[in-house]
Protein backbone atom coordinates (compact mmCIF):
# COMPACT_ATOMS: atom_id res chain seq x y z
CA UNK A 1 0.00 0.00 0.00
CA UNK A 2 1.33 3.73 -0.85
CA UNK A 3 2.34 6.27 1.76
CA UNK A 4 -0.51 8.66 0.36
CA UNK A 5 -3.06 5.51 0.65
CA UNK A 6 -1.71 5.08 4.03
CA UNK A 7 -1.63 8.82 5.09
CA UNK A 8 -5.09 8.84 4.68
CA UNK A 9 -5.98 6.05 5.99
CA UNK A 10 -4.38 7.02 9.09
CA UNK A 11 -6.28 10.73 9.00
CA UNK A 12 -9.67 8.92 8.47
CA UNK A 13 -9.21 6.42 11.24
CA UNK A 14 -8.17 9.48 13.46
CA UNK A 15 -10.59 11.79 12.16
CA UNK A 16 -13.56 9.24 12.83
CA UNK A 17 -11.65 7.84 16.30
CA UNK A 18 -11.72 11.20 17.64
CA UNK A 19 -15.32 11.90 16.71
CA UNK A 20 -16.57 8.66 17.99
CA UNK A 21 -14.35 8.80 21.36
CA UNK A 22 -16.56 12.69 21.78
CA UNK A 23 -19.90 11.19 20.76
CA UNK A 24 -19.49 8.44 23.06
CA UNK A 25 -18.57 11.21 25.65
CA UNK A 26 -21.57 12.95 24.92
CA UNK A 27 -23.88 9.98 24.03
CA UNK A 28 -23.76 7.27 26.59
CA UNK A 29 -24.44 9.70 29.71
CA UNK A 30 -27.47 11.28 27.67
CA UNK A 31 -28.52 7.71 26.29
CA UNK A 32 -28.34 6.58 29.79
CA UNK A 33 -30.42 10.14 31.15
CA UNK A 34 -33.16 9.29 28.50
CA UNK A 35 -33.29 5.17 29.31
CA UNK A 36 -33.75 5.86 32.80
CA UNK A 37 -35.50 8.72 32.70
CA UNK A 38 -39.27 10.00 32.88
CA UNK A 39 -41.36 8.36 30.25
CA UNK A 40 -42.60 12.01 28.78
CA UNK A 41 -39.11 13.36 28.40
CA UNK A 42 -38.19 10.17 27.25
CA UNK A 43 -40.70 9.78 24.78
CA UNK A 44 -39.99 13.70 23.26
CA UNK A 45 -36.02 13.18 23.18
CA UNK A 46 -36.07 9.56 21.52
CA UNK A 47 -38.27 11.22 19.32
CA UNK A 48 -35.54 14.20 19.07
CA UNK A 49 -32.85 11.46 18.47
CA UNK A 50 -34.63 9.59 15.73
CA UNK A 51 -34.84 13.10 13.52
CA UNK A 52 -31.03 13.07 14.23
CA UNK A 53 -30.84 10.00 12.68
CA UNK A 54 -32.83 10.61 9.81
CA UNK A 55 -30.79 13.70 8.96
CA UNK A 56 -28.91 13.68 5.59
CA UNK A 57 -24.93 14.11 6.68
CA UNK A 58 -24.84 16.68 3.76
CA UNK A 59 -26.90 18.67 5.77
CA UNK A 60 -25.12 18.41 9.22
CA UNK A 61 -21.92 19.38 7.35
CA UNK A 62 -23.73 22.34 5.76
CA UNK A 63 -24.89 23.46 8.83
CA UNK A 64 -21.52 23.48 10.57
CA UNK A 65 -19.90 25.15 7.66
CA UNK A 66 -22.32 27.21 8.15
CA UNK A 67 -21.10 27.96 11.84
CA UNK A 68 -17.52 27.65 11.27
CA UNK A 69 -17.08 29.94 7.98
CA UNK A 70 -14.88 32.63 8.53
CA UNK A 71 -17.97 34.81 8.39
CA UNK A 72 -19.70 32.64 10.43
CA UNK A 73 -20.61 32.70 14.24
CA UNK A 74 -17.89 30.13 15.03
CA UNK A 75 -15.58 31.61 12.60
CA UNK A 76 -13.09 32.88 14.79
CA UNK A 77 -12.32 29.80 15.97
CA UNK A 78 -10.16 28.86 12.70
CA UNK A 79 -11.40 25.35 12.30
CA UNK A 80 -13.39 24.98 8.44
CA UNK A 81 -11.13 23.11 6.86
CA UNK A 82 -9.67 21.47 9.36
CA UNK A 83 -9.58 18.09 10.98
CA UNK A 84 -11.27 19.73 14.42
CA UNK A 85 -13.98 21.38 11.68
CA UNK A 86 -14.80 17.41 10.42
CA UNK A 87 -14.60 15.62 13.91
CA UNK A 88 -17.12 18.03 15.14
CA UNK A 89 -19.34 17.49 12.11
CA UNK A 90 -18.43 13.74 12.63
CA UNK A 91 -19.78 13.95 16.30
CA UNK A 92 -22.51 15.31 15.52
CA UNK A 93 -23.55 12.56 13.07
CA UNK A 94 -22.30 9.56 15.41
CA UNK A 95 -24.17 10.92 18.67
CA UNK A 96 -27.72 10.37 17.50
CA UNK A 97 -26.99 6.63 16.92
CA UNK A 98 -24.64 6.00 19.79
CA UNK A 99 -27.78 7.84 21.98
CA UNK A 100 -30.20 5.64 19.96
CA UNK A 101 -28.25 2.31 20.55
CA UNK A 102 -27.46 3.26 24.61
CA UNK A 103 -31.03 3.88 25.04
CA UNK A 104 -32.04 0.42 23.22
CA UNK A 105 -29.48 -1.37 24.85
CA UNK A 106 -29.97 -0.19 28.51
CA UNK A 107 -33.59 -0.90 28.09
CA UNK A 108 -33.32 -4.01 27.26
CA UNK A 109 -32.43 -4.87 30.72
CA UNK A 110 -34.91 -5.35 33.54
CA UNK A 111 -36.65 -2.59 34.22
CA UNK A 112 -36.24 -2.85 38.41
CA UNK A 113 -32.75 -3.74 38.06
CA UNK A 114 -31.45 0.21 38.71
CA UNK A 115 -34.25 0.77 41.66
CA UNK A 116 -32.56 -2.85 42.36
CA UNK A 117 -28.84 -1.46 42.57
CA UNK A 118 -29.77 1.68 44.25
CA UNK A 119 -31.29 -0.54 46.97
CA UNK A 120 -28.54 -2.75 47.41
CA UNK A 121 -26.44 0.18 48.71
CA UNK A 122 -25.05 1.47 45.54
CA UNK A 123 -24.30 5.49 44.85
CA UNK A 124 -25.87 7.17 41.73
CA UNK A 125 -22.99 6.76 39.31
CA UNK A 126 -22.18 3.38 40.52
CA UNK A 127 -25.41 2.01 39.56
CA UNK A 128 -24.92 3.51 36.02
CA UNK A 129 -21.57 2.14 36.00
CA UNK A 130 -23.04 -1.18 36.75
CA UNK A 131 -25.80 -1.25 33.99
CA UNK A 132 -22.91 0.14 31.53
CA UNK A 133 -21.07 -3.29 32.72
CA UNK A 134 -24.28 -5.06 31.91
CA UNK A 135 -25.09 -3.74 29.19
CA UNK A 136 -21.72 -3.82 27.43
CA UNK A 137 -21.73 -6.01 24.38
CA UNK A 138 -24.81 -3.92 23.01
CA UNK A 139 -22.81 -0.28 23.82
CA UNK A 140 -20.00 -2.23 22.11
CA UNK A 141 -21.97 -2.01 19.20
CA UNK A 142 -22.90 1.45 19.76
CA UNK A 143 -19.08 2.37 19.50
CA UNK A 144 -18.77 0.40 16.11
CA UNK A 145 -21.58 1.86 14.66
CA UNK A 146 -20.59 5.22 15.70
CA UNK A 147 -17.40 4.78 14.47
CA UNK A 148 -18.30 3.40 10.96
CA UNK A 149 -21.29 5.91 10.12
CA UNK A 150 -18.60 8.40 11.25
CA UNK A 151 -16.01 6.90 8.72
CA UNK A 152 -18.26 6.17 5.74
CA UNK A 153 -19.87 9.79 5.84
CA UNK A 154 -18.69 11.85 2.82
CA UNK A 155 -21.18 14.52 2.71
CA UNK A 156 -20.15 16.52 5.56
CA UNK A 157 -16.25 15.45 5.35
CA UNK A 158 -16.41 17.09 1.89
CA UNK A 159 -18.46 20.24 3.12
CA UNK A 160 -16.41 20.99 6.27
CA UNK A 161 -13.02 19.86 5.97
CA UNK A 162 -12.64 20.55 1.91
CA UNK A 163 -10.88 17.63 0.60
CA UNK A 164 -7.48 19.29 1.01
CA UNK A 165 -4.43 17.11 -0.35
CA UNK A 166 -2.03 15.77 2.55
CA UNK A 167 -4.37 17.85 4.76
CA UNK A 168 -8.01 16.97 5.19
CA UNK A 169 -8.19 14.23 2.91
CA UNK A 170 -10.07 11.41 4.56
CA UNK A 171 -10.86 7.97 2.00
CA UNK A 172 -14.16 8.47 1.19
CA UNK A 173 -13.51 12.03 0.09
CA UNK A 174 -10.32 10.94 -1.97
CA UNK A 175 -12.63 7.66 -3.57
CA UNK A 176 -14.87 10.70 -4.46
CA UNK A 177 -12.10 12.97 -5.99
CA UNK A 178 -10.38 9.88 -8.11
CA UNK A 179 -14.38 8.89 -9.44
CA UNK A 180 -15.03 12.67 -10.53
CA UNK A 181 -11.04 12.69 -12.08
CA UNK A 182 -12.02 9.22 -13.88
CA UNK A 183 -9.58 7.35 -11.80
CA UNK A 184 -11.15 4.79 -11.02
CA UNK A 185 -8.03 2.54 -10.14
CA UNK A 186 -7.83 5.42 -7.35
CA UNK A 187 -11.05 5.59 -6.27
CA UNK A 188 -11.32 1.58 -6.16
CA UNK A 189 -7.92 1.35 -4.19
CA UNK A 190 -9.82 3.10 -1.52
CA UNK A 191 -12.59 1.73 -1.63
CA UNK A 192 -10.91 -2.13 -1.01
CA UNK A 193 -9.10 -0.05 1.79
CA UNK A 194 -12.21 0.85 3.23
CA UNK A 195 -14.09 -1.82 2.91
CA UNK A 196 -11.08 -4.05 4.66
CA UNK A 197 -11.08 -1.63 7.45
CA UNK A 198 -14.82 -1.97 7.72
CA UNK A 199 -14.63 -6.02 7.89
CA UNK A 200 -11.86 -5.61 10.39
CA UNK A 201 -13.96 -3.43 12.88
CA UNK A 202 -16.93 -5.71 12.10
CA UNK A 203 -15.12 -9.03 12.25
CA UNK A 204 -13.52 -7.60 15.84
CA UNK A 205 -16.65 -6.71 16.99
CA UNK A 206 -18.43 -10.24 16.11
CA UNK A 207 -15.42 -11.80 17.99
CA UNK A 208 -16.13 -9.60 21.17
CA UNK A 209 -19.70 -10.71 21.21
CA UNK A 210 -18.88 -14.39 20.59
CA UNK A 211 -16.91 -14.53 23.48
CA UNK A 212 -19.38 -12.63 25.37
CA UNK A 213 -21.60 -15.24 24.62
CA UNK A 214 -19.26 -18.22 25.18
CA UNK A 215 -18.40 -16.59 28.63
CA UNK A 216 -22.28 -16.43 29.33
CA UNK A 217 -22.58 -20.18 28.88
CA UNK A 218 -22.69 -22.02 32.32
CA UNK B 1 -38.09 3.58 71.44
CA UNK B 2 -37.84 5.20 67.88
CA UNK B 3 -40.00 3.01 65.44
CA UNK B 4 -37.62 1.38 62.59
CA UNK B 5 -39.33 2.27 59.99
CA UNK B 6 -42.37 5.44 60.46
CA UNK B 7 -45.00 6.42 57.84
CA UNK B 8 -46.43 9.52 58.90
CA UNK B 9 -49.04 11.77 57.16
CA UNK B 10 -47.82 10.47 53.63
CA UNK B 11 -49.53 11.11 50.50
CA UNK B 12 -48.28 9.57 47.18
CA UNK B 13 -49.34 10.39 43.96
CA UNK B 14 -48.76 9.16 40.51
CA UNK B 15 -49.78 11.85 38.27
CA UNK B 16 -53.73 12.79 39.34
CA UNK B 17 -53.89 9.45 41.25
CA UNK B 18 -53.31 8.81 44.45
CA UNK B 19 -52.07 5.42 45.09
CA UNK B 20 -51.14 5.74 48.48
CA UNK B 21 -52.47 7.42 51.92
CA UNK B 22 -51.52 6.62 55.20
CA UNK B 23 -52.13 8.65 58.26
CA UNK B 24 -49.45 6.41 60.55
CA UNK B 25 -48.08 3.32 60.44
CA UNK B 26 -44.78 2.37 62.72
CA UNK B 27 -42.87 -0.98 62.65
CA UNK B 28 -40.96 -1.45 65.90
CA UNK B 29 -37.41 -2.91 65.41
CA UNK B 30 -37.30 -7.03 65.15
CA UNK B 31 -40.78 -6.55 64.31
CA UNK B 32 -42.24 -8.38 61.44
CA UNK B 33 -44.89 -6.70 59.69
CA UNK B 34 -46.91 -8.53 56.73
CA UNK B 35 -48.65 -6.19 54.54
CA UNK B 36 -51.66 -7.39 53.01
CA UNK B 37 -53.45 -6.70 49.56
CA UNK B 38 -54.39 -7.78 46.24
CA UNK B 39 -52.61 -6.49 43.04
CA UNK B 40 -52.63 -2.73 42.60
CA UNK B 41 -53.01 -1.76 46.24
CA UNK B 42 -50.35 0.52 46.78
CA UNK B 43 -48.29 -2.32 48.76
CA UNK B 44 -44.90 -2.14 46.09
CA UNK B 45 -44.80 1.70 46.05
CA UNK B 46 -45.31 1.81 49.98
CA UNK B 47 -41.66 -0.53 50.34
CA UNK B 48 -40.50 1.62 47.24
CA UNK B 49 -40.94 4.48 50.06
CA UNK B 50 -39.82 2.89 52.63
CA UNK B 51 -36.91 1.65 50.96
CA UNK B 52 -36.06 5.30 50.68
CA UNK B 53 -35.75 4.56 46.89
CA UNK B 54 -38.34 7.83 46.24
CA UNK B 55 -40.34 10.34 47.99
CA UNK B 56 -43.41 10.32 49.35
CA UNK B 57 -45.43 13.17 47.30
CA UNK B 58 -46.41 14.37 51.06
CA UNK B 59 -45.88 13.19 54.48
CA UNK B 60 -42.49 11.67 56.13
CA UNK B 61 -40.92 8.09 55.76
CA UNK B 62 -38.29 7.95 58.24
CA UNK B 63 -35.75 5.01 58.28
CA UNK B 64 -35.08 5.77 62.52
CA UNK B 65 -35.79 9.19 63.07
CA UNK B 66 -33.65 9.90 59.61
CA UNK B 67 -36.41 11.23 56.78
CA UNK B 68 -34.16 10.45 53.54
CA UNK B 69 -35.85 12.84 51.58
CA UNK B 70 -33.89 15.83 53.52
CA UNK B 71 -30.86 14.35 53.91
CA UNK B 72 -27.32 14.99 51.40
CA UNK B 73 -27.09 12.46 48.71
CA UNK B 74 -24.38 10.85 50.78
CA UNK B 75 -26.55 10.34 53.42
CA UNK B 76 -29.09 9.13 51.77
CA UNK B 77 -27.24 6.40 50.43
CA UNK B 78 -25.12 5.91 54.22
CA UNK B 79 -28.93 5.74 55.46
CA UNK B 80 -30.52 2.97 52.48
CA UNK B 81 -27.99 0.78 52.96
CA UNK B 82 -29.41 -0.03 56.57
CA UNK B 83 -32.09 -1.59 54.07
CA UNK B 84 -32.86 -4.38 52.29
CA UNK B 85 -34.79 -4.71 49.67
CA UNK B 86 -36.13 -7.70 47.45
CA UNK B 87 -38.28 -7.42 44.26
CA UNK B 88 -40.88 -9.09 43.22
CA UNK B 89 -38.85 -11.04 40.11
CA UNK B 90 -34.95 -11.89 41.15
CA UNK B 91 -33.12 -8.57 39.24
CA UNK B 92 -29.70 -9.85 39.57
CA UNK B 93 -26.70 -9.47 36.90
CA UNK B 94 -27.14 -11.92 34.28
CA UNK B 95 -23.65 -11.37 33.03
CA UNK B 96 -22.08 -11.83 36.30
CA UNK B 97 -21.97 -14.97 38.62
CA UNK B 98 -23.63 -15.48 41.88
CA UNK B 99 -20.79 -15.14 43.95
CA UNK B 100 -20.49 -11.47 42.09
CA UNK B 101 -23.65 -10.72 42.76
CA UNK B 102 -23.74 -11.44 46.10
CA UNK B 103 -20.81 -9.93 46.80
CA UNK B 104 -21.73 -6.84 44.58
CA UNK B 105 -23.60 -4.59 48.24
CA UNK B 106 -20.27 -5.63 50.08
CA UNK B 107 -18.18 -3.91 48.01
CA UNK B 108 -19.87 -1.09 47.51
CA UNK B 109 -19.83 -0.49 51.92
CA UNK B 110 -15.75 -0.98 51.23
CA UNK B 111 -15.87 -4.55 52.78
CA UNK B 112 -12.27 -5.99 51.78
CA UNK B 113 -11.91 -8.60 49.23
CA UNK B 114 -11.24 -11.25 50.87
CA UNK B 115 -14.30 -11.39 53.73
CA UNK B 116 -16.78 -9.99 50.52
CA UNK B 117 -16.15 -13.79 49.12
CA UNK B 118 -16.28 -15.37 52.22
CA UNK B 119 -19.17 -13.65 53.08
CA UNK B 120 -21.30 -14.27 50.18
CA UNK B 121 -20.54 -18.07 50.39
CA UNK B 122 -22.37 -18.07 53.61
CA UNK B 123 -25.37 -16.03 52.83
CA UNK B 124 -25.25 -18.50 50.02
CA UNK B 125 -25.08 -21.51 51.77
CA UNK B 126 -27.61 -20.18 54.45
CA UNK B 127 -30.23 -20.28 51.37
CA UNK B 128 -28.73 -24.01 50.09
CA UNK B 129 -27.80 -22.38 46.63
CA UNK B 130 -23.57 -21.98 47.80
CA UNK B 131 -23.05 -24.84 44.84
CA UNK B 132 -24.07 -21.99 42.69
CA UNK B 133 -21.86 -19.34 43.66
CA UNK B 134 -19.64 -19.77 39.84
CA UNK B 135 -22.35 -20.06 37.69
CA UNK B 136 -23.67 -17.70 35.49
CA UNK B 137 -26.89 -15.53 37.07
CA UNK B 138 -28.42 -16.17 33.88
CA UNK B 139 -28.76 -19.64 34.37
CA UNK B 140 -30.61 -20.00 37.52
CA UNK B 141 -34.21 -21.43 37.57
CA UNK B 142 -36.37 -18.90 39.09
CA UNK B 143 -36.48 -20.08 42.83
CA UNK B 144 -32.42 -20.12 42.65
CA UNK B 145 -32.83 -16.91 41.49
CA UNK B 146 -34.84 -15.30 43.91
CA UNK B 147 -32.96 -17.54 46.92
CA UNK B 148 -29.15 -15.53 45.38
CA UNK B 149 -31.53 -12.06 45.55
CA UNK B 150 -32.48 -13.01 49.32
CA UNK B 151 -28.57 -14.37 50.19
CA UNK B 152 -27.68 -10.69 48.63
CA UNK B 153 -29.92 -8.75 50.29
CA UNK B 154 -29.35 -10.44 53.43
CA UNK B 155 -24.80 -10.28 53.11
CA UNK B 156 -24.45 -6.64 54.11
CA UNK B 157 -26.54 -7.44 57.19
CA UNK B 158 -28.99 -4.83 56.85
CA UNK B 159 -31.04 -3.85 60.17
CA UNK B 160 -34.58 -4.16 57.84
CA UNK B 161 -35.38 -6.04 55.39
CA UNK B 162 -38.36 -5.33 52.43
CA UNK B 163 -39.45 -7.82 50.50
CA UNK B 164 -41.75 -7.73 47.70
CA UNK B 165 -44.00 -10.79 46.84
CA UNK B 166 -40.31 -12.67 46.82
CA UNK B 167 -42.10 -15.92 45.60
CA UNK B 168 -44.67 -14.30 43.58
CA UNK B 169 -43.24 -16.13 40.73
CA UNK B 170 -42.49 -19.50 42.08
CA UNK B 171 -45.07 -22.78 41.47
CA UNK B 172 -46.29 -23.50 44.60
CA UNK B 173 -43.69 -26.57 45.71
CA UNK B 174 -40.80 -23.94 44.76
CA UNK B 175 -42.85 -21.12 47.26
CA UNK B 176 -43.07 -23.33 50.18
CA UNK B 177 -39.52 -24.38 50.05
CA UNK B 178 -38.54 -20.88 49.82
CA UNK B 179 -40.69 -19.43 52.32
CA UNK B 180 -39.29 -22.36 54.48
CA UNK B 181 -36.13 -21.19 53.77
CA UNK B 182 -36.81 -17.54 54.70
CA UNK B 183 -38.22 -18.02 57.93
CA UNK B 184 -35.40 -20.55 58.79
CA UNK B 185 -32.50 -17.68 58.23
CA UNK B 186 -34.92 -14.95 59.61
CA UNK B 187 -35.33 -16.77 62.24
CA UNK B 188 -32.10 -16.51 63.66
CA UNK B 189 -32.05 -12.82 62.85
CA UNK B 190 -32.95 -9.72 64.75
CA UNK B 191 -33.97 -8.12 61.67
CA UNK B 192 -37.00 -5.71 61.38
CA UNK B 193 -39.08 -7.20 58.37
CA UNK B 194 -41.68 -5.90 56.20
CA UNK B 195 -42.92 -8.25 53.59
CA UNK B 196 -45.93 -7.69 51.28
CA UNK B 197 -48.14 -10.41 49.21
CA UNK B 198 -51.27 -10.60 48.03
CA UNK B 199 -51.57 -14.40 49.67
CA UNK B 200 -52.77 -15.20 53.08
CA UNK B 201 -50.88 -18.07 53.71
CA UNK B 202 -47.67 -15.97 53.22
CA UNK B 203 -48.35 -12.80 54.48
CA UNK B 204 -49.41 -14.69 57.67
CA UNK B 205 -46.86 -17.12 57.98
CA UNK B 206 -44.15 -14.28 58.40
CA UNK B 207 -45.78 -11.57 60.66
CA UNK B 208 -46.42 -10.54 64.07
CA UNK B 209 -48.60 -7.81 62.68
CA UNK B 210 -50.81 -7.89 59.66
CA UNK B 211 -51.67 -4.34 57.61
CA UNK B 212 -53.86 -4.58 55.14
CA UNK B 213 -53.94 -2.64 52.40
CA UNK B 214 -56.40 -1.76 49.63
CA UNK B 215 -56.77 1.19 47.15
CA UNK B 216 -53.84 2.60 48.72
CA UNK B 217 -55.28 3.03 52.24
CA UNK B 218 -54.70 1.04 55.43
CA UNK B 219 -58.28 -1.23 56.21
CA UNK B 220 -56.86 -2.87 59.29
CA UNK B 221 -53.98 -3.46 61.15
CA UNK B 222 -54.03 -6.13 63.64
CA UNK B 223 -52.38 -9.42 64.33
CA UNK B 224 -52.71 -12.33 62.14
CA UNK B 225 -54.84 -14.04 64.83
CA UNK B 226 -57.26 -10.97 65.32
CA UNK B 227 -57.24 -10.44 61.40
CA UNK B 228 -58.21 -13.98 60.87
CA UNK B 229 -60.89 -14.27 63.73
CA UNK B 230 -62.45 -10.54 63.37
CA UNK B 231 -61.21 -9.13 59.69
CA UNK B 232 -62.62 -5.65 59.44
CA UNK B 233 -64.75 -5.23 56.77
CA UNK B 234 -65.74 -7.88 53.70
CA UNK B 235 -62.84 -7.04 51.62
CA UNK B 236 -60.33 -7.72 54.50
CA UNK B 237 -62.45 -11.20 55.11
CA UNK B 238 -61.69 -12.07 51.09
CA UNK B 239 -58.42 -11.43 51.36
CA UNK B 240 -57.50 -13.48 54.76
CA UNK B 241 -59.26 -16.33 52.81
CA UNK B 242 -62.96 -16.67 53.84
CA UNK B 243 -64.78 -18.35 50.74
CA UNK B 244 -68.31 -17.00 51.64
CA UNK B 245 -68.33 -13.27 52.28
CA UNK B 246 -72.50 -12.93 51.58
CA UNK B 247 -74.47 -9.58 52.33
CA UNK B 248 -76.54 -10.87 55.11
CA UNK B 249 -79.51 -9.78 57.41
CA UNK B 250 -79.42 -10.08 61.28
CA UNK B 251 -83.22 -10.00 63.07
CA UNK B 252 -84.20 -8.58 65.80
CA UNK B 253 -83.53 -12.64 68.01
CA UNK B 254 -80.52 -12.49 66.28
CA UNK B 255 -81.12 -14.64 63.41
CA UNK B 256 -78.63 -14.32 60.66
CA UNK B 257 -80.31 -14.10 57.53
CA UNK B 258 -79.37 -14.79 53.73
CA UNK B 259 -82.11 -13.90 51.50
CA UNK B 260 -85.42 -15.97 53.87
CA UNK B 261 -82.78 -18.45 55.13
CA UNK B 262 -81.61 -18.41 58.15
CA UNK B 263 -77.45 -19.54 58.38
CA UNK B 264 -76.80 -18.54 61.84
CA UNK B 265 -79.17 -18.25 65.00
CA UNK B 266 -78.40 -16.61 68.33
CA UNK B 267 -75.99 -14.04 66.82
CA UNK B 268 -75.25 -11.22 69.33
CA UNK B 269 -74.47 -8.48 66.46
CA UNK B 270 -76.68 -5.36 65.66
CA UNK B 271 -80.02 -5.85 63.85
CA UNK B 272 -80.05 -4.72 60.47
CA UNK B 273 -77.88 -5.09 57.52
CA UNK B 274 -74.18 -7.24 57.82
CA UNK B 275 -72.25 -9.15 56.01
CA UNK B 276 -70.96 -12.45 57.06
CA UNK B 277 -67.70 -14.28 56.53
CA UNK B 278 -67.94 -17.90 56.55
CA UNK B 279 -65.02 -20.38 56.03
CA UNK B 280 -66.00 -23.43 53.72
CA UNK B 281 -64.71 -25.91 55.92
CA UNK B 282 -66.69 -24.41 58.69
CA UNK B 283 -70.03 -24.38 57.07
CA UNK B 284 -72.49 -27.41 58.52
CA UNK B 285 -75.01 -29.12 55.84
CA UNK B 286 -78.80 -30.12 56.95
CA UNK B 287 -81.56 -32.19 56.14
CA UNK B 288 -83.46 -30.28 53.90
CA UNK B 289 -85.42 -27.35 56.28
CA UNK B 290 -89.01 -27.65 57.59
CA UNK B 291 -89.92 -24.36 58.12
CA UNK B 292 -87.90 -22.39 55.15
CA UNK B 293 -86.03 -21.82 51.64
CA UNK B 294 -83.24 -24.33 51.75
CA UNK B 295 -80.05 -24.33 49.29
CA UNK B 296 -79.22 -26.85 46.43
CA UNK B 297 -76.27 -28.80 45.67
CA UNK B 298 -75.32 -27.12 42.20
CA UNK B 299 -71.61 -29.29 41.79
CA UNK B 300 -69.85 -31.60 43.98
CA UNK B 301 -66.10 -31.84 43.37
CA UNK B 302 -63.36 -33.76 44.97
CA UNK B 303 -60.45 -30.93 46.45
CA UNK B 304 -57.30 -31.59 48.29
CA UNK B 305 -58.27 -33.84 51.20
CA UNK B 306 -61.96 -32.71 51.20
CA UNK B 307 -65.43 -32.36 48.89
CA UNK B 308 -65.91 -29.21 47.57
CA UNK B 309 -69.40 -28.56 47.45
CA UNK B 310 -71.10 -25.49 45.70
CA UNK B 311 -74.14 -24.18 46.80
CA UNK B 312 -77.63 -21.90 45.49
CA UNK B 313 -79.90 -20.51 46.87
CA UNK B 314 -80.43 -16.80 48.20
CA UNK B 315 -76.31 -16.65 47.46
CA UNK B 316 -74.04 -18.88 46.50
CA UNK B 317 -71.86 -21.06 49.02
CA UNK B 318 -68.84 -23.14 48.90
CA UNK B 319 -68.99 -25.91 51.64
CA UNK B 320 -65.76 -27.98 52.01
CA UNK B 321 -66.69 -31.62 53.43
CA UNK B 322 -64.36 -33.61 55.24
CA UNK B 323 -62.87 -36.76 52.91
CA UNK B 324 -64.41 -39.02 55.08
CA UNK B 325 -68.16 -37.58 54.86
CA UNK B 326 -70.67 -38.87 52.16
CA UNK B 327 -71.40 -35.78 50.35
CA UNK B 328 -75.08 -34.84 49.14
CA UNK B 329 -75.94 -35.66 45.71
CA UNK B 330 -76.20 -33.00 42.99
CA UNK B 331 -79.40 -31.18 43.36
CA UNK B 332 -80.24 -32.13 46.81
CA UNK B 333 -82.27 -29.75 48.87
CA UNK B 334 -79.81 -29.00 52.16
CA UNK B 335 -79.92 -26.57 55.08
CA UNK B 336 -76.86 -24.75 56.03
CA UNK B 337 -75.51 -22.86 59.39
CA UNK B 338 -72.89 -21.10 59.25
CA UNK B 339 -71.37 -22.77 62.20
CA UNK B 340 -69.00 -21.46 64.87
CA UNK B 341 -66.18 -20.16 63.23
CA UNK B 342 -68.16 -17.52 61.40
CA UNK B 343 -67.60 -13.60 61.43
CA UNK B 344 -70.57 -11.25 60.92
CA UNK B 345 -69.56 -7.57 60.46
CA UNK B 346 -71.82 -5.12 60.82
CA UNK B 347 -72.60 -2.76 57.86
CA UNK B 348 -71.89 0.82 57.50
CA UNK B 349 -69.17 1.20 59.88
CA UNK B 350 -66.29 0.79 57.15
CA UNK B 351 -62.67 1.71 57.61
CA UNK B 352 -60.49 3.56 59.29
CA UNK B 353 -62.48 3.32 62.05
CA UNK B 354 -62.58 -0.73 62.83
CA UNK B 355 -66.10 -2.13 63.29
CA UNK B 356 -68.45 -3.76 65.57
CA UNK B 357 -67.73 -7.49 65.49
CA UNK B 358 -70.13 -10.28 66.81
CA UNK B 359 -68.83 -14.06 66.83
CA UNK B 360 -71.35 -16.35 65.95
CA UNK B 361 -72.40 -19.06 67.85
Amino acid sequence: MSDPVLEVLARSALVSGSATAVALLIGLPVGTWVALGRARSRRATVALVNTGLAVPTVVVGLVVALLLWRSGPLGHLDLIYTLRGMVIAQVLIATPLIIAITVASLSLLPAELPDQLLALGAHRWQMVGRLWLEARLPLLVAAMAGFGHALSEVGAATIVGGNIHGQTQVMTTAIVEGVRRGDFRSGLTYAGVLLALAFVVNATLASVQQRGASWSRP
Amino acid sequence: MVAALTLAGVEHRRGDRTVLRVDRLGVERGERLAVLGPNGAGKTTMLRLLAGLEPPTQGRVLIGDLDPASLPAQDRVRLRRQVGYVTQHATLLAGTTVARNVELPLAWRGVPRAQRRDRALHCLAAFGVAHLARRKAQFLSGGEAQRVSLARALAPGPAILLLDEPAASLDPASRASFLADVERVLGDRATTLVHVSHRPDEALRLADRVAVLVEGHLRQVATPLEVIASPGDATVARLVGYENVLDVVVDERGDVRVGDSVVLRGCAATPGPAVLAAWAAGLELGPEPADGPAFRVDRVRPGQGRWQVELRGAAPLTAHLPWATAPPGVGDAVSVSAGASAVVIAQGTSPPSLVALAQGR
